[in-house]
């Protein structure tokens, strides 16, 4: 037992060409990766210059500068990703580099001083990004702290409502006040929780499906399974009530359906969680005010256009404005949408880059929400499973929401646009959201062969100490039995 | 569980497939609607941020001007400026980000911000020069010394001044009370801007309108000049026309009579019913014209028509309802002479007086000389036009003769009003009794004329809308308009105003 132990550690052992050699499916993906990150960077640098001539007719100083940050950033994050997740897939990067640059464009034209900021939260972003990939290179590790998370989560989606500590920002209480720094700890409450309801439906997927509690006619699964599930919705609930915040509240309901629904592969759950959401949302309707005015600004913004519904029909002007090709980059009026740079930045590209650009921004969610399902069904895992579906549907959903919002589909909520909006939670949360992504990603190829599998150093720590442990007891002589 | 995620995947994408599809409909089908939205103000905020040329005087003083603001943070580039203030307000008109334009502003704003066909052909040139400033400019024919003079003439009283050259129609002086000073609202945030226009447009006089040529106005006994051109034309009456001396006549169809004005006794041959300006005698015409050839005619001197100036939302004069004129005679008598439902356009009646000095011919008015490009080269230079041509030569040439009475001969109703240095000048005066319930005093004082009589270079119409009089007469049109009139006539002719270059500007 031990012998093979040491025995495969040690043929594990691989240099960087053996695994070039062994691996040649995932290198290709990391060269294809790269490519792509390229092709971002130059999209986003041939942007960042029209969006100078645009406005000030010159090509912008800093433009070297510029390119040489995103595109280090964006390489730095790669060859972390080829080091530490060499399996992942090639696209998942690029897009949010895509979708990064073109976001920071936006947000530079929109606000100068506002690019300084984002740039730290590029920074920050990407950092988070590498330490996540580096630090968690087992996604099953995870499951192991599904508790500890489920109440870091919690507690973080209610801290804004912590007198003291919560604020209001724009009518919304999801900000937290730390000293000088602001957070929104929602934003990293969503992923928390899609971990936990994971590991959770993992482990309890039958158990919920199985349905052994009897109450008259119905069939309903044993109490402490349903517990958490209505434990969620209260959440949902008290997110929507407490803090306002109707697009998070949407998105944590969204991604607990979705989860349990394909977990137990019942389809009733879907329909009751609709059923539920439904309720909830007619009653929010009733009670509250705010509630109702965002559901008359989206039936009629037209009504009252210069006071409520002025953000919208603004929206509205500035897409048509840019109709299929767009005014050009710096060239058209986007300001005039309040809070362009941050929710409304879909109606900003919708009309400075045209529909051209708006398709292109939903191309690429739908590329990442492709791959994210990939990954999904690639791997045999339950709980990456599980947790795969979760980070995409949030990134999915979220861009869904917030689009529809913009354009006037479904009534507006406050969220970010993943990737694109500027603010340094949220920007700094979708990299952890897409760093777990690519590593369950790489977790996939690595069990389909595609990669070596590697022991990660943490495991060869754990085994150093066991085979030190294994001599010193031979040397001992006592013969305690070891692993198993 | 894959099969779920499999349908989750197709549900997402038929998601996105939707706001896809919702943004075609935005940016597609319903883009020239959401442009067209007049709360859209996103056009108008491109035009804004763009340079835009100067409007000119014809002496070259600027009336409209962009300045740069230096701020780079600043939420537009530039502000319009309208360094004359409200003494050419009514010819520039206002640029205004949400509140559209008006005028010169409006008519020529093309021009101004280089958007012409022929300015963009021009600037292909340098497309990727980094100075993409193609701006044109725009040369008023309205003269700014003219302007100050009017302004000064009407010294503050409810009116307007309009002063054209015979010749060309060229408009060289148009200025009316109450105006307004566009500074006081362009550069105004949104709402306070809001406010201010509100309150001009709810301001008694309408100030936002252009009294000379977008108001119209009782014409009194200046139309007299129109009934008898048409007489004539028509074979009527001529010179020898005969009329009974008599305070009092009982047209068809009614028991009630027409008075000269405020009852007097008045009659003679036609010159002399013309420059005494006796009510009777032009009410017997119209009749005897009949309603049939009586709007014909007034047709033919461009009422009822838009005024054909290079200006938007210009008015048109009106001779009333004309539906059942043959069973009103009486009313057709009374608007002969210029009272019941007439109504005529200031800068109209200049019109009316430059086509009798013109041998006839009523010129196009317009206030813009020429237009420019980015580097001074001329785009447009406007020509003269022959608009209508209601009276033949002759004719005018008797006109001529009769409105020189009005200021000439035996008690000629502006007889009062002399000119400096001898100068000769023809005229019309009218005073308009509007009979409003409440204000019942209330007159429309006119004077119309031409100037210098031996070879007539300037039309000029002046109106005073604000006097109450219980001793109003015949003469009072003469009176109150007549000096007005004359400061003008005489700036232009004897005074500092006859040597003015007009090449510059």
């Amino acid at each position: 037992m031990t012998g093979m132990l040491e025995a495969d550690l040690e043929s594990t052992r691989l240099t960087r060409r053996d695994r070039r050699a062994v691996a040649p499916l995932a290198y290709r993906r990391r060269n294809a990766e790269l490519t792509l990150i390229i092709m971002a960077a130059a999209i986003t640098a041939v942007a960042y210059t029209l969006a100078s001539l645009g406005s000030n007719a010159e090509i912008p100083p800093g433009i070297f500068g510029f390119v040489a940050f995103l595109l280090g950033l964006m390489l730095i994050a790669h060859f972390v990703v080829r080091r530490f997740a060499t399996g992942a897939d090639a696209t998942l990067l690029p897009l949010a580099a895509l979708l990064h640059g073109i976001g920071f464009v936006m947000i530079t034209r929109l606000d100068d001083e506002l690019a300084s900021l984002q740039s730290l939260w590029s920074l920050l972003g990407v950092s988070v990004f590498c330490a996540v990939l580096i630090i968690i290179q087992r996604a099953t590790d995870l499951a192991r702290y599904r508790w500890l998370l489920f109440f870091a989560g919690a507690s973080g989606l209610l801290l804004p409502l912590v007198p003291g500590l919560g604020a209001n920002i724009n009518g919304a209480r999801i900000w937290v006040s730390l000293g000088p720094i602001n957070f929104q700890p929602g934003e990293f409450a969503k992923i928390a929780l899609a971990i936990f309801f994971a590991a959770f439906f993992a482990e309890n997927r039958e158990l919920i499906a199985a349905k052994t509690w009897k109450i008259g006619p119905f069939r309903l699964p044993e109490p402490r399974f349903v517990l958490p599930v209505l434990v969620a919705w209260g959440f949902a609930i008290v997110v929507m009530v407490g803090q306002r915040d109707l697009g998070s509240s949407l998105l944590f309901f969204t991604l607990f359906v979705v989860m349990v629904w394909v977990a137990t592969e019942r389809l009733g759950w879907l329909l009751l969680g609709v059923v539920l959401f439904a309720g909830a949302a007619y009653l929010s309707w009733s009670q509250f005010a705010h509630v109702q005015t965002r559901v008359d600004i989206w039936i009629d913004p037209w009504s009252d256009s210069l006071g409520r519904g002025y953000q919208i029909v603004q929206s509205l002007f500035g897409l048509a404005d840019g109709g299929i090709t767009g005014t050009g980059l710096g060239r058209g009026n986007p300001n005039q949408v309040p809070e362009a740079q941050n929710d409304f930045i879909f109606a900003a590209i919708g009309e400075e880059m045209g529909m051209i650009g708006g398709t292109a921004i939903l191309m690429s969610y739908l590329l990442i929400v492709g791959a994210g399902f990939r990954t999904a069904l690639r791997t045999d895992r339950t709980f990456e499973k599980l947790l795969a579906v979760g980070l995409t549907t949030i990134i999915g959903v979220q861009a869904f929401i917030i689009i529809g919002g913009v354009i006037k589909l479904v009534p507006l909520t406050g969220i970010t646009l993943p990737f694109v909006s500027y603010g340094g939670s949220s920007l700094v949360s979708n990299y952890i959201l897409l760093a777990l992504l690519i590593r369950v990603s790489d977790s996939a190829a690595r069990r389909l062969g595609e990669v070596p599998d590697e022991p990660t150093p943490g495991e060869r720590w754990a085994a150093w100490q066991l085979r030190r442990q294994i001599r010193h007891d031979g040397k001992q002589g006592t013969g305690r039995q070891g692993g198993s | 569980m894959n099969r779920q995620i499999r349908q989750l995947a197709v549900g997402l994408m038929m998601c996105y497939v939707v706001l896809f599809a919702t943004l075609n409909y935005w940016q597609v089908a319903q883009e020239q609607e959401l442009n067209a939205n007049v709360e859209n103000t996103r056009a108008v905020r491109r035009e804004f941020n763009k340079p835009r040329g100067d409007i000119v005087s014809a002496d070259g003083v600027i009336a409209a001007t962009s300045t740069p603001i230096p701020d780079p943070n600043a939420e537009f580039d530039r502000i319009r400026e309208y360094p004359t203030g409200d003494l050419l307000s009514n010819v520039t008109g206002y640029f205004t980000l949400n509140f559209g334009s008006t005028q010169v502003e409006r008519a020529y704003g093309d021009v101004l911000t280089g958007n012409t066909t022929e300015q963009q052909l021009r600037a292909l040139g340098n497309i990727l020069a980094s100075d993409v400033d193609n701006s044109g400019s725009v040369e008023l024919a309205v003269r700014h010394d003219l302007q100050q003079v009017a302004k000064f003439a009407l010294g503050g009283r409810t009116g307007s001044v309009v002063v054209q050259d015979i010749e060309t129609g060229a408009v060289r002086a148009m200025y009316s009370n109450p105006t307004y000073d566009p500074n006081t609202f362009v550069t105004l945030p949104f709402d306070e801007a809001r406010e201010a226009i509100v309150d001009l447009q709810n301001a008694p006089g309408d100030p936002l309108l252009a009294g000379a040529y977008q108001q119209r106005f009782m014409p009194g006994s200046t139309f007299k000049v129109i009934t008898t051109g048409i007489g004539i034309e028509a074979g009527v009456i001529d010179r020898t026309t005969q009329f009974v001396r008599e305070s009092e006549w009982v047209p068809p169809q009614t028991t009630n009579p027409i008075q000269n004005y405020r009852g007097s006794t008045c009659g003679g041959d036609l010159p002399e019913v013309f420059r005494r300006s006796c009510n009777i005698p032009f009410a017997q015409t119209a009749i005897s014209l009949g309603p049939d050839r009586m709007v014909a005619g007034v047709d033919a001197w461009g009422i009822g028509e838009e005024l054909p100036i290079d200006l938007p939302g210009a008015a048109a004069s009106t001779f009333g309802d004309t539906a059942d004129l043959a069973q009103q005679l009486p009313l057709l008598g009374i608007r002969g002479f210029g009272q019941n439902d007439d109504q005529m356009v200031p800068l109209h009646m200049s019109m009316v007086a430059g086509t009798v000095a013109n041998g006839g011919q009523m010129m196009t008015p317009y206030v813009v000389e020429a237009t420019y490009d980015h580097d001074g080269r001329t785009l447009d230079r406007t020509q003269p036009e022959v608009w209508k041509t209601p009276i033949s030569a002759p004719t005018a040439a008797l006109l001529t003769e009769f409105m020189t009475g009005v200021t000439e001969g035996d008690r000629g109703t502006a007889r009062s009003v002399q000119l400096a240095d001898g100068q000769r000048f023809a005229a019309k005066t009218g005073t308009a009794e509007l009979g409003l319930v409440g204000d019942p005093d209330r007159v429309h004082a006119w004077m119309i004329g031409f100037a210098p009589l031996e070879a007539p270079k300037y039309s000029i119409a002046v109106v005073l809308t604000d006097l109450t009089s219980t001793q109003a007469d015949a003469a009072t049109g003469g009176r109150e308009a007549g000096p007005v009139v004359k400061t003008v006539l005489d700036y232009l002719l004897t005074g500092d105003g006859a040597n003015a270059d007009l090449s510059g500007g």
